[in-house]
């Protein structure tokens, strides 16, 4: 792999931070089709990385790996020094440290936008009712949406569901943020509010992991950019470094075709 | 590359109380062993509680006379308990079949009756279904019943129609045609012609296709039909050679040694077992060799060739029995084939009687020679029909109301007439989402014909019923009720199942 | 069962484009485009008025028939009812009632707003039943004429003699004054409100409802019904009073009762209780079928000194020390020693099930159950696991549901005061609503747990579950209950023993379960994948995805199928007559028969015992719809 200086000196920032995600060797099978090949990485704590490529190349089956909602087949995956192993207990830990956000927000119709962020807190992390009641309704004032806590999510836009969504990952005060696809599923005038969301998150210093196809989003807030294709990561650099001087021929090619 | 250097990760294995894999498998077994145990328990449990009262649980019944008299059927003193079985058998089984017959026409009708847009038959047809559903089908049978029980009684001139139809408390009685001595070679007949018509309704078809005049393929193969079954009706004589040919099978089959037949169910045990892990690994294998199998997958196998092992062992070691079984039924079966084709039966196919009257004892009554159906049979009938059709009507309904109205518009813009539109583009769409709930619908029927019970018409539940208070072999009797049910959901759900997969087909 | 079954979707569709607004079109312009359109459909008409004509005169002239002997069920109406329950205690079923009475209204002011019905729609109504009562009066055949001793008069060939029509309009003067008023209420309604106001003002249906079944009440005080007798303790029928006169004030009492429970129910709803009012009543339902049955209408002859000795100290002892093992259980330092004691205390609980059958040990059923209970609640302490509000009310909770469960096991275990003649302590439709009500509770558990195991990712349990489900909804439950009630004396070991009827129970339960759980399955099935990985997501246990997100939604997707489920599975209570349970058709098809004044008199009670079940199933299907299309608004 190629790394030219800027890269250099993103990698020499994060070096001497604390390891969050660290993927070695990551394999995943769907029947005889090889999702994922050998894939290998390390995300540090407080990075904002982003992950593209094209469809059908891995990098959503990689993000669902990371809290076990895919079950790799092989290599390791280490989230804050947790091993995620068969083991109940560090499924259990890892997932209430990591939040993920999806592409189709999967919110619960069946309950209001504040039982919605306040279900995980209450019954998970155990916390008194009031208390996660009232951290919820500070979340909704963060995402900008604090007016809406006693619909139900099927009266919001789609925009407003997904702010809603990343609120209740939120409220579990995850370590790590991992946005599937955040955008793919709204319409063009909604996705800005969400991006503003997740970028106010970046800035926060919470370490993220954004699958997205918001190549905009990925050259402001991104401290590395992931490229993959075929279940393996082709590049990584820096935003300047991707978009200016990309060295991989994919890379090149993908961009030529997003851009 | 600092930062994408693998670091070393320690390993460490999660204690077992813990790893998901073993949690999950070990509660499956834990609870497939308490269920197999309950139901050991059970079992032992009945055994000892039989032995003590002294009736063995076997099924000797089957070939003893058990002394009863049933109130309908082909053998209405039967002279063993396998026969009245049987007997109650056919007896349910008739009942079915006339009862999906009619219901689904009935069924049919009045859905399209709630679908027309003439306001008195849509209320009528509304009237119908919300009644019939609403109200319990026994208490519509032995509402028939009673109605039927006050008809008049039988007399010698019981009408309406004397010495054709006659109607009475008694039940139905009206000409019956039954089989003669040339039947089962004119079948025969049927068989050759039935293959001959398909083969012309098939080059009908495509010489449709090739010339695009309308040919009429299912009108000429039957009336090809016709043709032949008039034409076998004279010289069905010809085929008497086959029962030889059934009798040499018989004798085949029964030279057949059982331990080699044991060997081969054990063997096939086994085969399936083997056959179905080398396809699941088949089904893993990738491009770049046998995918990486999970916990999940071994468990699975092994899950597999325990079963095989344990099939062929129960077949070889614990139910003998089996093969020759099997070796003496098949042989039985094709010697009672090659009888009914036996030398001499010249005869006419079919026979026609008339209806009869006969004086015993005090009372006249019903003769053997017209087709009756009893009270019992009629109450559970019309039970049974009207209580079915009303659920078809709604299926009916709702299935045409589930084709959108936009293709009943494209099919008129394309200048289809509306019958056509109808038998081309309505129809199969409307019958591919109806077949599943008919099929359910079919199976109710069935099962609701043990209802019979209660009117005294002889079907297998009632006819079990009467066995095992004059036997004591409630567990036996039971069994055989449970697995003839089972066989006839089993055969519907093929049936319907079939269907399907042939509209799933023309959908595409 | 699909996701979404695509006939009771389309169904469903039309049924909600049903009331729209149709163009007015004056009656001519009416029968043509609805009956008359074309010369096909003319003919159809013409034979479908003579189909109608036919049925309807057919069915008034069986019903009004001088044949019939509706006497016979005017007599036995008691005995349809309650079968043998004695005269001297009959005020217990008048109290279940009544309970039940008052809680409906309770339930009814709560839970909802009933809406109102357009004075249109209510004048049409009045004028329509006016119509038909004349039109039935006109069709119905004209009576035989009797002579002074209430023999049928024939003509010399045999053939019954009939009045003229015209004597026959004549004698049904009274039918006439009915339909009269009936159409003119309709007709005054009508003229009095413009062709708006007909359409926008609005009844409330509670009222209607209300107001009539008050003057069906008020019938009673008026109109003599015939003759009601029943001698304690025999079927012998024998004149007396009159049915409207032993039953009119317990029935204002019941109509009285009604409207209190109402006003409540909407001083509740619009007070700060709602949400506990609501729990309230629903865990009311829940208790009411129980504890009518085997306290009120069995007054259990209480030993007090084994209740001061053994039943109130067990109680308290699984109270107190099962309430302190759960606070215990619920700290939040507990770890994982909470998981291992809970399956310790499953693993003993089940012990117990297993000594019994072996008769190890001796254990009252009581402590078994208990032990059960708390070893369910012990697993699900640490879902508890939090702040003092939460662990309170775990522990709140099972003091509850201990005083529940013993209080109830006392009363069942103890003999009824009330003497009977027969086995089961009810006949009748008591016995059919019991059974019903007992086998829709008890299966809907076992029905969701074998759903989930069908629908589950564990091989074994989806094998098990999917075996189990087809077997049975593969025979006819006529076989499983002859099964039950023949064969489970011979499955259950020495010295135990279960009454008829609690075998009875037992299979249909069963069998009831596994048609319950197909319809459960229609529901899990049309969850999202994206619902259990959002869930999976935050962390919640397996359990707790199950419970919060799951099964909830679920359950609302199958409310349509459930609800005809539970019609289906009141329907085939009526197989409870052909294994010799007294339930209200048995009475109606075996014993009026066999009553010496009405020998063979079957169809008039099989009629009554249709209507009833018509009745019941009739109103449950309609709200069922209504509900369903307020859920669907909801979700809009």
């Amino acid at each position: 792999m190629n790394i030219d200086d800027a890269t250099a000196a993103a990698n020499d920032r994060l070096a001497d931070r604390d390891d969050m995600i660290v993927c070695v060797n990551v394999d995943k099978f769907y029947g005889d089709f090889q999702a994922l090949k050998g894939v290998t990485a390390t995300i540090k704590e407080g990075e904002v990385a982003v992950v593209c490529g094209p469809s059908g190349s891995g990098k959503s089956t990689w993000i669902r790996c990371i809290n076990r909602l895919e079950v790799h087949q092989g290599g390791d995956i280490v989230v804050d020094g947790i091993e995620l192993t068969n083991d109940l207990r560090n499924i259990e830990k890892i997932r209430s440290e990591v939040g993920m956000v999806f592409q189709q927000f999967n919110l619960f119709p069946h309950l209001t936008v504040l039982d919605n962020i306040t279900l995980a807190p209450i019954w998970v992390r155990k916390k008194p009712r009031a208390e996660a009641e009232s951290m919820a309704r500070a979340l909704l004032e963060r995402v900008g949406i604090p007016e809406q806590a006693e619909k139900f999510p099927g009266q919001l836009s789609g925009g407003q569901q997904q702010r809603v969504a990343i609120a209740r990952s939120l409220a579990m005060e995850p370590r790590v943020m991992l946005f599937d696809e955040p955008t793919s599923a709204l319409d063009p005038e909604m996705i800005k509010e969400v991006l503003d969301v997740m970028k106010e998150l970046a800035r926060s210093g919470i370490t993220m992991m954004v699958v997205t196809h918001e190549m905009g989003f990925a050259r402001e807030v991104a401290d590395r950019i992931m490229f993959m294709e075929g279940g393996e990561i082709v590049e990584v650099g820096t935003p300047e470094h991707f978009f200016t001087n990309p060295t991989e021929d994919r890379t090149k090619l993908f961009l030529s075709q997003i851009l | 590359m600092a930062i994408n250097s693998p670091p070393s990760i320690h390993h460490e294995r999660p204690p077992l109380y813990r790893d998901v894999t073993v949690v999950k498998w070990v509660v499956q077994i834990v609870a497939l062993l308490l269920t197999l145990g309950a139901l050991w328990f059970l079992a032992n449990q009945a055994g000892d509680n039989l032995r003590a009262s002294n009736v063995p649980t076997d099924y000797d019944f089957l070939s003893v006379n058990p002394g009863i008299d049933l109130s309908s059927g082909i053998d209405t003193d039967p002279d063993t308990g396998g026969r009245a079985l049987w007997v109650g058998m056919v007896n349910t089984l008739r009942m079915a079949i006339a009862g999906i017959l009619v219901a689904t026409i009935l069924g049919v009708i009045v859905g399209l009756a709630r679908l027309s847009n003439n306001w008195l038959l849509k209320k009528i047809g509304t009237v119908f279904v919300e009644t019939l559903r609403n109200v319990p089908l026994l208490v519509q049978i032995l509402f028939y019943g009673a109605v039927f029980a006050s008809l008049d009684r039988v007399t010698a001139e019981v009408g309406p129609i004397n010495g054709w139809l006659h109607i009475s408390n008694k039940g139905l009685s009206m000409p019956r045609a039954h089989i003669a001595d040339g039947f089962y070679q004119w079948v025969i007949v049927l068989l050759v012609g039935l293959v001959v018509a398909n083969f012309l309704r098939k080059r009908r078809i495509a010489q449709q296709d090739v010339t695009g005049e309308e040919t009429y393929p299912i009108l000429s193969a039957f009336g090809l039909m016709v043709v032949v079954a008039v034409i076998g009706w004279f010289i069905h004589p010809i085929f008497g050679f086959i029962g030889g040919i059934f009798e040499a099978l018989s004798a085949l089959v029964s030279s057949i040694p059982e331990t080699a037949l044991q060997f081969v169910i054990g063997a096939l045990c086994l085969g399936t077992s083997a056959y179905w892990i080398r396809g699941f690994l088949n089904s893993r294998r990738t491009p770049a060799g046998l995918a990486k199998l999970t916990d999940d997958d071994y468990f699975r196998m092994i899950f597999a060739a325990v079963g095989g092992v344990v099939g062929a062992f129960f077949f070889l070691v614990l139910w003998p029995g089996l093969s020759s079984w099997m070796i003496n039924s098949t042989s039985d079966l094709f010697e009672v084939l090659g009888n009914k084709f036996g030398n001499g039966r010249s005869g006419r196919p079919l026979d026609v009687d008339l209806p009869n009257i006969v004086q015993t004892g005090k009372f006249p009554n019903y003769g053997p020679s017209g087709l009756n159906f009893s009270i019992g049979f009629a109450a559970v009938f019309f039970g049974v029909v009207f209580y079915t059709a009303a659920f078809i009507a709604e299926i009916v309904r709702g299935g045409i109301l589930a084709v959108p109205k936009g293709q009943t518009e494209a099919a008129a813009s394309l200048g289809l007439r509306r019958s056509t539109a109808l038998r081309r583009v309505i129809i199969p769409q409307a019958l591919r989402v109806m077949l599943p709930p008919l099929g359910n619908q079919y199976l109710n029927l069935t099962k609701n014909t043990s209802l019979a019970i209660a009117v005294g018409y002889s079907d297998i539940v009632q006819v079990g019923q009467t066995v095992y208070n004059q036997t004591g072999k409630t567990l036996p009797v039971v069994s055989i009720w449970m697995f003839f049910y089972l066989s006839c959901s089993l055969s519907i759900s093929v049936i319907v199942n079939f269907f399907n997969v042939r509209m799933k087909i023309v959908e595409r | 069962m699909q996701e979404e079954d695509p006939i009771s979707v389309a169904l469903k569709q039309e049924e909600d484009a049903a009331p729209n607004e149709a163009p007015r079109l004056s009656v001519l312009q009416w029968l043509r485009s609805n009956l008359f359109s074309n010369w096909a459909n003319a003919i159809l008409t013409l034979l479908g008025a003579l189909a109608a004509f036919l049925m309807l005169r057919g069915v008034l002239n069986f019903v009004f028939s001088e044949n019939r002997e509706w006497v016979a069920v005017r007599t036995n109406l008691r005995a349809l009812m309650t079968l043998s329950y004695p005269e001297s205690q009959y005020v217990r079923v008048w109290v279940a009632l009544g309970f039940v009475v008052g809680l409906a209204g309770l339930s009814a002011g709560i839970w909802s707003d009933w809406g109102g019905l357009p004075i249109r729609r209510l004048a049409t109504w009045f004028m329509g039943i006016g119509g038909l009562i004349a039109l039935c009066v006109v069709v119905r055949e004209p009576s035989v004429l009797m002579d002074s001793e209430g023999k049928a008069l024939s003509t010399l060939e045999g053939s019954l003699q009939r009045e003229s029509f015209g004597a026959a309009m004549a004698d049904r003067v009274d039918w006439w004054i009915a339909a009269l008023v009936l159409f003119t209420v309709g007709a005054v309604l009508w003229s009095r409100y413009s062709s708006v106001q007909r359409r926008h003002v609005e009844l409330p249906i509670t009222s209607i409802v209300y107001v009539g079944i008050g003057i069906a009440i008020l019938t009673l005080w008026v109109v003599p019904y015939g003759h009601y007798a029943f001698v304690d303790g025999t079927y012998i029928a024998e004149s007396g009073t009159t049915v409207a006169f032993s039953t009119q004030m317990p029935w204002t009492v019941m109509w009285v009762l009604l409207g209190l429970g109402f006003l409540v129910g909407r001083f509740l709803r619009s007070s700060q209780y709602v949400g506990m009012s609501k729990t309230g009543s629903n865990l009311l339902w829940l208790i009411c079928p129980f504890a009518l049955f085997w306290v009120v209408l069995r007054d259990p002859a209480l030993d007090y000194g084994h209740v001061m000795s053994t039943d109130l100290p067990m109680g308290l002892a699984f109270g107190l020390l099962g309430a302190g093992a759960l606070w215990l259980l619920t700290r939040s330092d507990i770890g994982e020693a909470g998981r291992i004691a809970a399956t310790l205390l499953l693993i003993f609980a089940i012990f117990n099930w297993v000594a019994a059958f072996f008769g190890w040990y001796p254990m009252l059923q009581k402590a078994r159950i208990s032990f059960l209970l708390l070893a369910f609640a012990a697993l699900l302490a640490p879902n508890f696991i939090g702040d003092i509000a939460k662990r309170r009310q775990l522990v709140l909770g099972w003091v509850g549901v201990m005083a529940l469960v013993h209080y109830l096991a006392t009363m069942i275990n103890t003999p009824s005061t009330v003497d009977l003649q027969s086995d089961e302590f009810l006949g009748g439709l008591g016995l059919t609503l019991f059974v019903a009500v007992i086998v829709v509770v008890l299966s809907f558990p076992l029905g969701v747990l074998l759903a989930l195991g069908r629908t589950s990712k564990f091989p074994i349990f989806r094998m098990l579950s999917t075996s189990y489900i087809e077997i049975i909804r593969g025979v006819p439950l006529i076989s499983v209950l002859i099964f039950f009630s023949v064969m489970v004396p011979l499955f259950l070991p020495d010295g135990m023993e279960l009454a008829e009827l609690a075998a009875v129970l037992t299979g249909y339960t069963l069998f009831s379960a596994a048609y319950l759980a197909e319809n459960v399955r229609g529901g899990l099935q049309s969850i999202t994948k994206g619902q259990y990985e959002a869930a999976d997501a935050i962390g919640l246990t397996s359990a707790q995805r199950t419970g919060f997100i799951v099964l909830p939604q679920a359950l609302t997707v199958s409310i349509p199928q459930l609800v005809g489920q539970v019609i289906s599975s009141f329907k085939e209570t009526s197989l409870l007559a052909i294994i010799g349970l007294f339930d209200f058709l048995r009475v109606a098809n075996s014993v009026i028969p066999a009553q010496s004044e009405f020998m063979g008199v079957k169809r008039e009670g099989i009629l009554v015992v249709a209507m009833i079940y018509f009745f019941f199933n009739f109103i449950i299907s309609k709200y069922s719809q209504r509900l369903e299309r307020r859920v669907g608004l909801g979700e809009r």
